[in-house]
């Protein structure tokens, strides 16, 4: 067969896989797929497992702390889930062929990236509150969507992950709504850390993008638009948020009944740039603390998996 | 309507049922420090289970006990200070190695096996049944911990040496959890311990003992020279006593 005919036959196998998945076809780890789509699928994935396992470190530093003994079953379990989401994404991921410790070694060596509310530091019990209610929740409004993505493995992931987060921010919901009944203290705790976590919550699905230009939602790896999803979070949490008496620190934020959108200040677009390529609060801290166990616990992935093979 | 054997004074229910439960307790906390930051995925997974298994057991413990002492169970894990916890010195230890973690788990896992067996004839129904559930979850993480003990046993000999080590280190602290409690004579007088603690203990090491020989383990001669159950007042237990109680402290009579 001549070059020209091998091109040929690539492109048309190439036209038909996209009209399936814009038809709304599925694909499977073992179909053919192209290699921008499996590496985009790949990045898509490995950046969310990255956040899985990312998402770990600042709840773990509340883990010993919880005040109760149901708190503390409560978080460990959750923050156990995490973990676990993390073990089925790099899974998900490893299918499409980067191995498990390859993508480990990247992210700990800063190589790939991960969401942008895990490189802040966490200051007080309110936080565990609304990191599980809020930034789940956040999370939660773009994982939804996911469970119609185009790859199908990761499709079926996210039917069993947005399960387990809806009972996350039930538990992060609770946890606030005890201290907003509570003492002043406690109020004004969760109050301040409110305050501190609205803008990267604001910043966390990214700016505004053009669809249009959009590869990942034209692939159909992922359904909805950056704006869209912040527009979805607001419509549902802000409203929940003022119900218990809280105050959202943004003097412009209010529903427009006109365009049928939320108002905002504009989230600072270049913080989040800084923050996600590594240069945030806690980046560093985070990774070379990753770093550190990883290596010290390199000794017994050798006794259980043998030197020659795949470990993490 | 508590169906508490007659005769048995608050003191010594207490004696048995806070070192039962701080032991679970202790151990729970040190254990789900791994949360996160295991060896493996897999394993992080499991070891919080089974950490979470622990808190679960100490909080039916103490609230076994808090009907008849009036303290809430979270006052009793979170309400003491570091010498008023029962804990034997096996829990005292801060989790330290993957190694020392499994060790410990084993020692711990095998002991406290032979202790609900008994408990689960225990003459006060509540008891034998709650003890009679925990054995089928603690059957898990019996099964889980032998595989550690055959996968390190057989592992390269740096490795396998290591874990001897931690063994042997652990073995005399391991045998606290089987210390006379003060209360005891009321216990077995009431039935609600169905055997002396020694009896346990000894059966416990006729089945360990053998086993740790066999691997080659430098199993020390039994000397018992702390004063029983004082794991409370190791060094490693202040700091986690710290963290664990640093948000219960804020404010006392807060609802969290």
């Amino acid at each position: 067969m001549s070059v020209a005919t091998t091109n040929h036959a690539d492109a048309e196998r190439r036209a038909a896989f996209f009209a399936h998945v814009a038809a709304g076809g599925k694909v499977e780890a073992t179909d053919w797929m192209p290699d921008d789509y499996r590496t985009a699928v790949l990045r898509f994935v490995e950046m969310h497992a990255n956040s899985e396992l990312m998402g770990v470190l600042p709840e773990r530093e509340w883990l010993l702390r919880a005040p109760t003994l149901k708190r503390k079953l409560a978080l460990t379990s959750k923050v156990q889930d995490e973990v676990g989401h993390a073990q089925i994404l790099y899974r998900v991921a490893e299918d499409l062929g980067k191995s498990r410790e390859a993508m480990l070694d990247d992210l700990m060596h800063g190589r790939t990236k991960f969401h942008n509310v895990f490189h802040y530091p966490t200051r007080s019990w309110a936080d565990v509150g609304v990191i599980a209610w809020l930034i789940d929740a956040a999370a939660i409004v773009a994982q939804q969507a996911l469970r119609e993505s185009s790859y199908a493995p990761y499709a079926r992931a996210m039917k069993r992950i947005c399960w387990e987060e809806s009972v996350h921010i039930l538990h992060g919901r609770d946890v606030l709504l005890t201290m907003v009944n509570g003492t002043a203290a406690q109020r004004e705790m969760v109050q301040e850390a409110l305050n501190r976590w609205w803008g990267p919550l604001m910043q966390m699905h990214g700016p505004p993008s053009d669809p249009a230009k959009d590869r990942d939602l034209q692939w159909k790896i992922k359904s909805k638009h950056n704006e869209e999803l912040r527009q979805e979070f607001l419509g549902v949490y802000v409203p929940r948020i003022w119900e218990i008496g809280l105050t959202i620190p943004d003097p412009n934020l209010r529903y427009d009944e006109e365009t049928q959108r939320w108002r905002y200040t504009e989230p600072d677009w270049a913080e989040l740039r800084h923050v996600v390529t590594g240069h945030g609060p806690m980046s560093q801290a985070r990774l070379d603390f990753r770093l550190l166990n990883h290596a010290e616990t390199a000794w017994v992935r050798d006794v259980v998996l043998g030197n020659g093979r795949q470990a993490a | 309507m508590s169906s508490l054997p007659a005769g048995i004074s608050h003191d010594a229910l207490a004696d048995l049922l806070l070192a039962l439960a701080d032991d679970e307790l202790v151990l729970g906390y040190w254990d789900s420090e791994w949360t996160g930051i295991a060896p493996l995925l897999e394993e992080d997974v499991a070891m919080s289970s089974m950490a979470q298994d622990e808190i679960g057991h100490a909080l039916a413990y103490y609230s076994l006990l808090a009907p008849h002492s009036g303290i809430d169970p979270d006052a009793y894990a979170f309400g003491r200070t570091p010498p008023e916890y029962r804990f034997a010195r096996l829990l005292g230890h801060a989790r330290t190695d993957w190694g020392f973690t499994i060790a410990r788990r084993y020692l711990y896992e095998t002991a406290d096996a032979v202790r609900l067996e008994s408990l689960s004839r225990s003459a006060w129904p509540e008891l034998a049944g709650l003890t009679a559930k925990m054995r089928r979850e603690e059957a898990y993480h019996l099964l889980h911990l032998e595989t550690w003990f055959t996968t390190f046993m057989s592992a390269a000999p740096s490795a396998a040496e290591r874990f001897r080590a931690n063994l042997a280190q652990l073995w005399p602290d391991a045998l606290d959890l089987f210390a006379p409690l003060p209360g005891e004579d009321e216990l077995l007088r009431c039935g609600i311990l169905p055997e002396p603690m020694s009896t346990l203990g000894a059966r416990w090491e006729a089945t360990v003992r053998p086993r740790l020989e066999a691997a080659s383990v430098a199993v020390p001669l039994n000397s018992a020279t702390l004063p029983p159950r004082s794991g409370g007042q190791h060094p490693d237990f202040s700091w986690l006593w710290n963290e664990m109680t640093m948000v219960y402290r804020l404010e006392l009579g807060a609802v969290w």
